[in-house]
């Protein structure tokens, strides 16, 4: 189980702050599948990124009683100036992994082929999500928090994804943050609306679309 | 007692990658590659000791003009490079805090041991290379040049500590680093012995963590001769409370860093 307590972020904004969360309190099961929706700019990053420990809420905890993975999105996560290779035994020495195993996964699963070889920052957003997404999954987290991107790539790809996640790993919990009704309604069993710094936790997915479609 | 261990085994994984990773990005693998962590100071010291014999003679202070501007400047740039490269580290390594069992202390010390290996490479290169010229003499105590290393680096690393989050609360410290590591200078023990100043002078020096551990590395290396004056309790005194700001700093910083 991560579960949020209490949580409260801002950022400074001008002379004052912008309260981003307030007051959320929320939590993840194992083997649930959990969709995160709101508006842009509503705070769903913030809130994946407290729940990830890449910052730190003003007040409240989340506590962590599985592993999660780190925030898997456009950025972040990776050393620009290294390369795919570079960054993936950078990920195995922290994460305690091999890197030789690693590496075979992560080129049979992303098929970036020559490009794992250049520099991360030369790489398009479809291509840092796959080898984040084969990295983490390489790892095993219990929970895997997604930001914004999920099933890119072609028919092929998103197969595959299917197949890793949900086929060989339906155990493992899941929050993924998107603008994707289609992809939402057919990945996630529960919802939570982000609204003004407000959380809203739905038990059914269709009911937090709902809610989603109508602010 | 287990999650102890398994806390330190972390700890070890993590400084050890980012050494790695700060070594390929800093030097990469081509020609000497990592090596060129002791080619700086290797070159500031020997440059500095060959301009001090051409333009004061053979000795500095009765001993050997090279081996004196080299015992002095190697630390001394170790100094000045650390605290200059504490500036802004927690921004520009940003994208690694997506990964939880990395904390920005490691940053601030993973930068610090790299300086640190680089330079006492460097500083054992060159006292074997003079050695074999006969520009250095014999250790009289390793030991101490030792312990004074690790006076020398204790005081260092407090100072990335305190520097490195407060760069990050405000910009006016990157633009007065510079002028403060000049500053310093006097008060690195680099240019003098201890013993050769007026007794005021040397008074206000002994103020300076970082002469006591000069001090301890001369005495180590010329002996007793250069009479040197350290204490081996005062500048842990200061060293020591100025880490624990450094180490309170930064986790006031971490609970505000904005992380892209």
């Amino acid at each position: 189980m991560i579960a949020c307590e209490k949580l409260y972020k801002s950022y400074p904004m001008g002379h004052g702050r912008r309260h981003v969360l307030k007051n959320i309190n929320f939590a993840i099961h194992p083997g649930e599948k959990v969709a995160l929706l709101g508006r842009n700019g509503a705070g769903k990053s913030t809130l994946i990124k407290q729940i990830g420990g890449v910052e730190l809420p003003d007040s409240g905890r989340v506590i962590r009683k599985m592993t999660n993975s780190w925030p898997l999105g456009f950025n972040g996560g990776f050393q620009g100036s290294l390369t795919g290779y570079d960054n993936a035994r950078f990920i195995a020495r922290i994460y305690g992994a091999s890197y030789s195993e690693i590496k075979d996964f992560v080129e049979d699963f992303t098929e970036l082929g020559k490009s794992l070889a250049t520099p991360v920052k030369t790489y398009s957003s479809g291509m840092r999500f796959r080898l984040a997404f084969a990295l983490s999954l390489a790892i095993e987290f219990d929970c895997y928090l997604i930001d914004e991107v999920i099933l890119v790539g072609d028919q092929a790809f998103q197969q595959k994804c299917i197949d890793e996640l949900f086929v060989k790993r339906s155990d493992r919990a899941l929050l993924v943050a998107s603008h994707d009704m289609t992809t939402i309604r057919q990945i996630c069993n529960r919802g939570a609306l982000l609204n003004e710094g407000i959380l809203s936790v739905y038990q059914d997915v269709e009911d937090a679309v709902d809610a989603y479609e109508r602010l | 007692m287990a999650s102890f261990r398994q806390g330190w085994n972390i700890q070890i994984r993590v400084i050890n990658a980012l050494m790695l990773r700060e070594l390929t990005t800093r030097f990469g693998r081509e020609n000497i590659g990592f090596l060129w962590i002791m080619a700086e100071p290797l070159l500031f010291a020997l440059l500095v000791g060959f301009l001090w014999r051409s333009l004061k003679g053979p000795l500095e202070f009765g001993v050997d003009v090279i081996a004196f501007a080299v015992t002095g400047y190697i630390p001394l740039v170790l100094f000045r490079s650390c605290v200059q490269r504490g500036v802004s580290i927690f921004t520009a390594n940003g994208s690694l805090m997506y990964h939880r069992q990395i904390s920005i202390v490691d940053f601030a010390l993973v930068r610090f041991l790299i300086e640190l290996i680089g330079h006492m490479m460097a500083y054992v290169f060159v006292g074997v290379v003079l050695y074999t010229f006969g520009l250095f003499p014999i250790p009289h105590d390793l030991g101490f040049i030792l312990l004074g290393w690790s006076y020398y680096s204790v005081f260092t690393l407090a100072l990335i500590l305190i520097v490195a989050p407060l760069s990050e609360l405000n910009e006016v410290i990157e633009k007065i680093i510079p002028v403060i590591t000049y500053i310093m200078i006097p008060f690195s023990g680099a240019f003098y012995f201890v013993g050769s100043l007026y007794p005021t002078a040397a008074e206000v020096v002994l103020f300076s963590p970082l002469v006591h551990g000069m001090e301890m590395m001369r005495y180590g290396v010329f002996g007793p001769a250069i009479d040197p004056q350290f204490d081996f309790l005062y500048p842990l005194t200061i060293s020591l409370p100025l880490l624990l700001l450094g180490l309170m700093l930064c986790r006031l910083v971490r609970r505000r860093l904005v992380v892209e």
